[in-house]
């Protein structure tokens, strides 16, 4: 077992940054175009 | 339209459920030991990961059965899903690289099953270039059908190609014959997660599909009825 656990939390926070980015916006997008299609 | 709100408080319902997501994965879940936080883009990437292939695996049924029935639902239905699944992939590929980084060293090597996950987006890509591109309806539902078919098998070759070639990238530890190799939170929080995406893949979908449905409506002038939704 490692003595220390590996310091990348800035990765993680990036992926779930970009994650919600993509389904959000592809999210707000949607309803958009139904607004008017 | 009552397709269109369904998609709407289901799409609502599944960003609501991803805050929860990202609150159980981010503060519940223990740290993996080895990886560090980085470990817990799992839970985002490989949710993704799925709705991506499962994207694909829809679009090719609803092409083999607009092929057999020409019935336009299913057409409607493989544009859907072909849109949602771009998206789903765009997340995979993302997170993806940004996990590698730190784990094997490198964004990105070009092994079977990172090449072959590329290969799905680019697939879902010219999916719908191609039905930006042909304006006959008929010619257009064919030939999306036919790559929809192509974009379902390869699907088993993405999945098997880590037993095939020697690859960075893990073996499967949920989807595979034997039990699952994940402790039981961490087991909790990617299930959790698989539900939430596919309750959004849903949601997407189901939007999307009825927006298909309005602008052919809109297309024929007098709001037709939607009789085929």
């Amino acid at each position: 077992m490692p003595e220390n656990i590996p310091q990348n939390a800035g990765f993680m926070i990036a992926a779930y940054t970009a994650a919600a980015v993509i389904l959000v916006g592809y999210a707000v997008l949607l309803y958009r175009r139904t607004l008017k299609p | 339209m009552k397709l269109l709100k369904a998609g709407r408080w289901i799409t609502a319902a599944g960003l609501a459920l991803l805050a929860g997501v990202y609150v159980r994965a981010l503060v519940f879940t223990p740290v993996e030991r080895f990886q560090g936080p980085a470990q817990k883009i799992f839970y985002v990437h490989v949710p993704a990961a799925w709705c991506a292939m499962l994207a694909m695996g829809l679009v090719g049924i609803a092409g083999i059965l607009y092929l057999l029935l020409k019935d336009p639902r299913f057409d409607r239905f493989g544009e859907a899903s072909a849109e949602v699944g771009t998206v789903f992939s765009m997340v995979m590929l993302t997170t993806g690289p940004i996990w590698a980084k730190p784990i094997w060293g490198t964004w990105w090597t070009w092994d079977a099953r990172l090449t072959l996950t590329l290969f799905l987006f680019l697939l879902f890509l010219g999916l719908l270039l191609l039905r930006s591109a042909v304006t006959d309806p008929g010619l257009r539902a064919r030939y999306s059908a036919v790559l929809g078919i192509c974009g379902l098998v390869l699907l088993p070759f993405i999945h098997l190609s880590v037993y095939f070639f020697r690859t960075l990238h893990p073996q499967p530890i949920v989807l595979k014959p034997s039990a699952p190799s994940l402790p039981g939170p961490m087991l909790l929080t990617l299930l959790f997660s698989f539900a939430v995406f596919t309750i959004l893949y849903v949601g997407f979908v189901t939007q999307r599909y009825a927006l298909a449905l309005l602008r052919e409506q809109a297309e024929m002038g007098a709001g037709g009825g939607g009789g085929n939704a």
